[in-house]
């Protein structure tokens, strides 16, 4: 006679492990699949279209490949790096770039910083001011590249007549070699300040407003109030808006292709310009790959070091 | 704009890194062309071409449409026309992925060399020779439009390859404002800058000349190379691929500070990013006394839609007149146009296409249609045809500049070596470099193009 099977058990997981599983019971393992699921299409584009021409671009950066010409590639080792840090071209370049990303970021910051400010103050009309603000940030930078360069040009434009009007001179803003690179800040700023804008009004409008109320009944004075409250709690998030500004700003290519092909010579040539150039004019495919890892690090490297200023300045 | 630039970058260098050829060491590799035209496809086809946006290409688009489809009816043609500043990279990125979007790349005739050391254009040398007649046109322009590598003396071998055949013929024609200087064209070089002068000094507000000096595509750098020709410089010497001592001797300095120091301060202010379509906007605008700009493009001159200078097309010719460049040391002008080359990456059906089109274009009797239509052939019976003649007040100007005409180095370094003189040219111009430094720059920097060309690693910066 066999034993009875009893109806109840002390050691459930016992059971469970004698019986087999009943269709849809391991939830967890299904959650897993399912995930998987999901997100091997997105993974396997981004390995596709991002990991792979990276490691590739990687591997061209140390021969002499050229993309036009074919044929195999030859390993130069570390000789398109040396060329590219060793040129007086290349330092140039940097340091054009470096004039335009501290001027562009620079006034981005304090304006849009100022005009968030502003807009916080106010009671009325602030959601049409900011929208009203936004604009320029929603259009393509080609666009507003040839937008600009029809306002800018010297003869026809119309800022200039603006200035005519006004009994000032012409001003010949995209051709000469102090007044190109201005302009080109100029234009960024227009764009982007909206950017900057829009981040520091999502801090001004997190400020707590109790903190205000107290400073008031200490009769704290608005400067006093603005160094003390303001300021400090919106900083951090300012600086995230820099630090992605000062990105974008490091690879600018399209407002210089518009608006002054990089001229007068090369005094607007950025590295991001100067790159396309050697990628498409020479078809110098492995330098250009160099040249590109290495911006890449560059801008990995100062975020990095950013990054730890901001962790410092949170935990402080 | 960057993240764009990067993939493509980085989409080419991929894809024809996966399907790289032979390594032919920079030797001439294209893939020949079939010497008769294979059977062509009945069904729907559509040929496509590649150029720059200009009116030439709409005038191709819609004169093939007429005319080809008359012989061939299944076939559509389809002018893809991109930015000129993209030109080349439109055309090169393309090739590179060994995958193009044309049949027919119309490229420049710098441009050949780059295409034919890659392999990216056919070798129609055995097609030519048996379906074109290749002494009905004039050997020059054969040679520049379709020969690889150009002769030394510019004219065409007949032992050398041809790998393009000619589409447009171009130059450079001096546009003079006839109610302001006179009905007589200047006749030296001298005689131009001293009759703008005048006529800048007489006439507030219009500026005594107008030319290009973009930085981009090659605006500034055939400014410079036409001063250069006139006052006797020489770009290179071919034979020993020197540059520099070439460029910057005498007389390459002296067409440098007369472009600077003597024509520059005749132009407009903020003119130093001028290209086609500024100068003809200052013609157009009564805006400058004399200029200078490609003959195929100064058709909407005498448009008076976007004329200032008269409500009709003689009103508007009363005012302006067309003439061959003045000479000085030389008579030298500049080569411009462009031919027609087959992608090698085209499909066989396009191909015969292509061939069957460019076999009937370069008919005599439709070579002149094209002349009447707004082209400017290559064929010396069409060139001095009255349909091509009198089909536009500066035709004649062009039939008389082909015997004066000299082209730039026809090298696959093209690319770079116009680049680096373009900046120079323009920073001269605008002031950001002095003209001196300026030339001597580009024939150092060139230098070290042609000398670097095939060392491994580190080239291109």
């Amino acid at each position: 006679m066999s034993d009875p099977v009893p109806l109840t058990t002390d050691q459930p997981g016992q059971v469970a492990s004698a019986t087999p599983p009943a269709p849809g019971r391991s939830r967890r393992l299904s959650d897993r699949g399912l995930a998987v699921a999901f997100i091997s299409p997105a993974l396997l584009l981004l390995l596709a279209m991002s990991v792979f021409p990276l490691l590739w671009a990687l591997y061209l950066s140390f021969t002499d490949y050229s993309a036009t010409r074919g044929g195999p590639a030859h390993f130069v080792g570390f000789g398109n790096y040396t060329a590219i840090l060793t040129s007086a071209q290349v330092h140039q370049r940097a340091l054009t770039t470096l004039i335009y990303v501290v001027g562009a970021v620079g006034l981005q910051t304090v304006l849009g910083f100022g005009i968030a400010y502003l807009i916080s103050r106010r009671t009325h009309g602030r959601g049409a001011l900011t929208t009203l603000f936004l604009v320029p940030m929603m259009l393509s930078p080609v666009v507003v590249g040839l937008f600009w360069r029809f306002m800018l040009d010297a003869q026809f434009g119309v800022v200039n007549s603006m200035l005519g009007s006004l009994g000032l001179g012409q001003v010949e803003w995209l051709t000469r070699q102090r007044t190109a690179l201005v302009s080109l800040i100029v234009v960024d700023t227009w764009q982007w300040t909206p950017f900057i804008m829009l981040i520091a009004l999502a801090g001004l409008t997190a400020v707590p407003k109790y903190l205000y109320e107290a400073a008031s009944i200490d009769r704290a004075s608005e400067w006093f109030k603005f160094r003390t409250i303001t300021l400090p709690l919106v900083w951090p998030l300012l600086l995230i808006a820099v630090l992605f500004r000062a990105i974008e700003a490091f690879r600018l290519f399209d407002l210089v292709y518009i608006l002054t092909s990089g001229g007068p010579g090369v005094s607007t040539e950025t590295l991001s310009f100067h790159v396309y150039k050697v990628a498409f004019l020479g078809f110098n495919t492995g330098t250009a790959s160099a040249y590109g890892i290495l911006m890449v690090l560059v801008v990995i490297v100062l975020t990095q070091l950013y990054l730890r200023y901001l962790n410092k300045l949170k935990e402080d | 704009m960057q993240l764009a630039t990067a993939a493509m970058l980085l989409v080419a260098t991929t894809v024809a890194a996966c399907g790289g050829g032979e390594d032919d060491g920079g030797k001439a590799s294209a893939p020949k062309a079939p010497a008769t035209i294979p059977e062509l496809t009945k069904d729907p086809l559509t040929l496509s071409f590649i150029w720059f946006d200009w009116p030439p290409a709409h005038a191709l688009e819609d004169f093939a449409n007429a005319e080809y489809k008359k012989e061939r009816p299944n076939a559509t043609i389809k002018v893809n026309t991109v930015p000129n500043a993209n030109w080349h990279d439109a055309m090169f990125t393309q090739f590179a992925a060994r995958k193009t979007d044309f049949d027919i790349a119309i490229l420049d005739s710098q441009h050949i060399g780059e295409a034919v050391t890659n392999g990216n254009i056919l070798d129609l040398t055995d097609f030519v020779k048996n379906n074109i007649d290749v002494n009905a046109y004039n050997p020059y322009l054969l040679a520049a439009y379709g020969q690889f590598p150009q002769a030394e003396t510019g004219k065409r071998d007949e032992n050398a390859s041809l790998y393009g055949l000619p589409l447009l013929g171009d130059t450079w024609t001096m546009i003079y404002r006839k109610d302001l200087i006179g009905d007589k064209p200047p006749q030296t070089w001298d005689q131009m800058i001293s009759a703008a002068e005048k006529c800048q000094a007489d006439n507030p507000g219009v500026s005594g000349l107008a030319f290009h000096q973009a930085n981009g595509s090659d605006a500034a750098a055939v400014t410079y190379n036409t001063v250069n020709g006139v006052y006797g410089g020489n770009l290179w010497d071919a034979k020993t691929r020197k540059i520099d001592g070439v460029l910057n001797d005498a007389a390459g300095q002296e067409a440098m500070d007369v472009l600077v120091n003597k024509m520059k301060p005749l132009t407009a202010k903020g003119s130093g990013n001028w290209f086609i379509d500024e100068v003809n906007a200052a013609v157009a605008q009564g805006k400058a006394c004399i200029a200078f700009n490609w003959i195929a493009a100064s058709g909407g001159l005498l448009d008076p839609k976007q004329s200032t200078l008269g409500t009709s097309r003689e009103q508007i010719l009363d005012k302006l007149g067309f003439a061959t460049l003045p000479s000085q040391k030389t008579n030298l002008v500049p080569l411009g146009g462009m031919g027609m080359h087959v992608s090698a990456y085209s499909p066989t059906a396009n191909q015969a296409e292509a061939l069957n089109f460019m076999k009937w274009f370069q008919r005599a009797d439709v070579q002149k249609k094209w002349a009447a239509a707004g082209g400017v052939p290559s064929r010396t019976d069409a060139l001095q045809s009255p349909e091509f003649i009198n089909a536009g007040p500066f035709n004649q100007v062009y039939a008389d500049s082909v015997p004066r005409m000299r082209d730039m180095w026809n090298v696959p370094e093209y690319a770079r070596l116009v680049d680096i003189e373009n900046t120079n040219v323009n920073a001269a111009l605008n002031g950001a470099k002095d003209p001196k430094t300026a030339l001597n720059d580009i024939a150092k920097e060139q230098q070290g193009v042609l000398d670097s060309s095939g060392r491994k690693g580190g080239g291109g910066l």
